[in-house]
């Protein structure tokens, strides 16, 4: 039965919970502490259901069997239900990341449009302040999730190995793990209303996170969860990039989707120990009456800033490397010429990673952290221009001259240069610390960072989301909806979005749901165009779920892409391809008389065959 | 609604401090050095859009041109030369010019203690303190130490460009020197915004600001203090 998993993990994961919480109870009994208090029991049975969710969706029958001497059971590989369970298969978990996301996606969309209806005039139009609160704080988890895992989940357990000519990645169990983490974290952070919600936005100042409702809790316990399933990844690809690649894929070799990854898992490894810290440490404050941020016992508010952002400003280049990756990805492919300067955007992309390191303080220039800091902090932001700078180069060089052939996915890409060069710029008024101090915790941020990972990173996801959609699927989109999701969408984005950045300018402070009568028009402004902008989506989703039914088969290569995912069949078989790949050549050999990517000797045959088209 | 589909060259709402316009020259200097840069991507593309195109399925490959090293040390050259221009200025010369006054005393000083959720201003030099308005003279350089008696919430005027956290357990201080008589009757931007989340009340945590003649000034101490 296709759904045993899934009710086998419900199951024992309620019984996890139930022996978490029943200790916690027990435990505290025997203290001589009242033996209920909601917090430390919920955070126990969580505890507890995870393992249990784990187990009993499949990590029991595919892996914790052989600890004690057993036969793993063999997962299943044929049919849809093999979506629905512990899958090891790189294609199957990265489906399931990108199906999972995209719905996320959708489900945090509808909640801005909530936030818009209620910013659509001055004073309480549809909600409180309190459910405004949660909804937008929910709007920017659920996003920030989308950003962070869609790629490094979804995308690049797809085409990471396929692209660099390997069966699977590194550690298949541990890949299949960290998609499982994710659905409970979903779960958490949709329970947060029935516990009062939480107030905070993503970033969870305390000492608002320690004193609000256990709303805080469910979203803390999320948000920590999620930072495993992410390092997890980063060292499934790092691993994977490093040890996997086929014959002959040299780095030289390799992708710029593949270094793209490989950059934002090195990241992804190292950076998110911090954040987890920062949310552990609010954690205990709450649940174990520790004072690391009570400053009436000695602890310290702006440490968490600190630690968070530590994390969080890394992170924001594990979601936009990627996209750089992607974007440049199908420049090449859809211009038919060489990626321009590809050496010089792989440094770029190295540096970019040395320096995220360095720049976290720039979210703190008006947190009273000393003045002295405001100097490096600007500097080491502004130089990241440079690298930045060095994928336009690449970009606008390799279109010009092209052969373009403006595909859905080719469009995207163009649009995500358009956009993503707004975010850049803008970026720079908020890391010059005297434009910064007025416009920090405006509306001017908020209309930057959707730049970037809006108007970048998401429409490089859903540039590849058609790029790739007959590769995962076997099927075609339908092209005529796609260029009418595409105009829609960057039409209706920009007049939403550059329109925020007036507003800001305006004076509106970000993360309010109410604002004085000088912004009415303004917001009212937003508020359709936003509306506008969500229609499209309906677009989007019509045509990919009736394409993924009943949409044309696709052929193995339909873009004419020289890139190794395109040289097996779509989708491709269970192995990848039916023998080894040998790399030859570069992936981007185009007007070059006789490149050659990598030849694929058919399956017990011995004549050679060109691996491009 | 009209407005906001031209972006007007004064952008900025009222500004009614000095500070406020080292804050907005800054901006526009950026402005200038921003709009080259997004019009030359934009051109670009739109422009290849249209003189490189294909209609149909490609039949060729363009020209292998793999990026030559004069063209991308120019591009490093430039973009350089762009980033350390603009660390420059408005960057350093701007943070100087904020920080010229720095060691020099205050004409006036203000305690203001963010809470959830209401903004208290104290005058300790007059033993006056108000929930209800922050008055101060025209003219006068004020400082302001900022602190928090609960969680975090930001000390912003949007007339002056000025903010600063306000943090539990430690005082945060910024200054600025009121050039513009107003109150948030005529002007919506002359308030006291919170603009760091801080729960249920955080967007209408706001205080009245008042810029007044050093006269009006001292009959409003003598008023408040008679009370
Ligand atoms: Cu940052
Ligand atoms: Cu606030």
């Amino acid at each position: 039965m296709a759904f045993l998993p899934l009710i086998k993990a419900v199951l024992f994961a309620a019984i996890g919970f139930a022996v978490g919480a029943g200790a916690t109870t027990g435990l505290r009994n025997l203290l001589g502490m009242e033996p209920w208090s909601t917090e430390p029991v919920v955070t126990m049975g969580y505890v507890f259901a995870l393992i249990g969710w784990l187990l009993g969706v499949g990590l029991w029958d595919a892996w914790a069997r052989e600890w004690f001497g057993k036969q793993p059971k063999e997962p299943l590989h044929e049919g849809w239900a093999r979506f629905l369970r512990f899958s090891t298969d790189h294609k199957v978990i990265g489906v399931q990341y990108l199906v999972t996301m995209v719905v996320i996606m959708l489900l945090a969309g509808a909640l801005s449009l909530l936030m818009r209806v209620e910013l659509a005039a001055p004073g309480q139009t549809i909600m409180g302040a309190s459910d405004f609160n949660t909804t937008m704080s929910l709007h920017g988890i659920m996003m920030i999730a989308v950003a962070v895992a869609t790629v490094m989940g979804g995308f690049a357990n797809f085409f990471v190995p396929l692209m660099i000519g390997a069966e699977d990645v590194a550690f298949p169990r541990i890949n299949a793990m960290s998609y499982w983490i994710v659905p409970p974290v979903a779960v958490l952070l949709l329970a947060t209303p029935l516990m009062g919600g939480f107030d905070t936005g993503w970033t969870a100042y305390p000492p608002l996170s320690v004193l609000n409702a256990s709303g805080q809790l469910l979203f803390l316990l999320a948000f920590l969860t999620f930072g495993v399933s992410s390092i997890l990844g980063g060292l499934n690809f790092l691993a994977t990039i490093i040890m996997l690649r086929a014959p002959g894929m040299s780095w030289g070799r390799l992708p710029i989707f593949v270094w793209s990854i490989f950059s934002a898992a090195l990241i992804s490894l190292t950076a998110t120990q911090s954040v987890a810290l920062g949310l552990l440490t609010v954690i205990l404050d709450r649940v174990a009456g520790t004072s690391f941020y009570n400053a009436a016992e000695g602890g310290n508010a702006l440490l968490y800033e600190h630690v968070f952002w530590f994390y969080s400003h890394p992170a924001v280049y594990i979601m936009i490397l990627p996209a750089f990756g992607i974007a440049l990805e199908m420049l090449t492919h859809f211009s038919r010429k060489p990626l321009f300067a590809y050496k010089w955007v792989v440094a770029s992309l190295l540096t970019v990673v040395g320096l995220s390191y360095i720049v976290w303080a720039h979210h703190l220039f008006t947190s009273g952290m000393g003045d002295y800091l405001h100097l490096p902090f600007m500097v080491t932001t502004e130089l990241i221009s440079i690298p930045t700078g060095m994928v336009f180069l690449s970009g606008l060089g390799t279109i010009w001259q092209g052969r373009l052939w403006l595909k859905t996915p080719m469009l995207f890409a163009l649009g995500f240069l358009m956009n993503f060069v707004i975010g850049g710029v803008t970026g720079i008024f908020l890391a010059d610390v005297p434009t910064d101090i007025n416009l920090q915790d405006t509306y001017f941020v908020v209309a930057h960072f959707h730049y970037t990972i809006m108007g970048g990173e998401i429409f490089a996801i859903l540039g590849a989301l058609y790029y790739w959609f007959p590769k995962m699927s076997g099927r075609s989109y339908n092209e005529a909806l796609g260029v009418v999701h595409f105009w829609w969408l960057f039409l209706s984005y920009n007049v939403t979005f550059i329109s925020m950045f007036w507003v800001g300018i305006l004076g509106m402070p970000r993360r309010v749901a109410d604002y004085p009568a000088n912004m009415a028009d303004a917001n009212l402004f937003v508020t359709v165009a936003s509306f506008v902008l969500g229609a499209s989506f309906l677009v989007f989703a019509g045509n990919l779920l009736y394409s993924w039914i009943k949409g044309p088969v696709a052929s193995a290569n339909p873009w004419k892409a020289r890139t190794l995912e395109w040289q097996t069949s779509s989708p491709p078989p269970l192995e990848n391809f039916p023998s080894e790949p040998t790399v030859v050549g570069s992936p981007y050999g185009y007007g070059v008389a006789g490149s050659v990517h990598a030849r694929l000797a058919p399956a017990g045959g011995s004549k050679e065959q060109d691996g491009q088209s | 609604m009209l407005e906001l589909l031209i972006v007007p060259w004064n952008l900025f709402p009222l500004a009614a401090a000095e500070e406020a316009a080292v804050v907005d020259n800054a901006f526009k200097l950026l402005m200038v050095l921003a709009t080259p840069v997004f019009a030359l991507v934009v051109v670009t593309v739109i422009y290849s859009m249209l003189r490189f195109r294909r209609r149909g399925e490609p039949t060729e490959d363009g020209p292998a041109i793999h990026g030559p090293r004069s063209v991308i040390l120019a591009w490093l050259t430039v973009t350089t030369g762009l980033t350390i221009l603009m660390i420059i200025t408005p960057g350093i010369t701007g943070l100087r010019e904020l920080r010229a006054h720095a060691s020099e005393a205050p004409d006036l000083l203000v305690q203001v203690q963010g809470g959830r959720w209401f903004w208290k201003v104290t005058y300790p030099e007059y033993g006056v303190s108000s929930t209800k308005e922050l008055v101060l003279p025209v003219g006068k350089r004020a400082r302001f130490e900022v602190s928090a008696m609960d969680v975090l919430h930001s000390f912003w005027i949007p007339a002056f460009r000025v903010k600063i956290d306000a943090v539990p357990g430690k005082i945060t201080t910024t200054y600025a020197t009121p050039d513009t008589l107003g109150s948030y009757d005529d002007d919506e931007h002359m308030r006291i915004q919170c603009a760091e989340l801080c729960g249920l009340g955080h967007s209408v945590m706001r205080l009245s600001v008042r810029v007044v003649t050093e006269d009006e000034f001292k009959a409003w101490i003598a008023e408040s203090t008679a009370k």
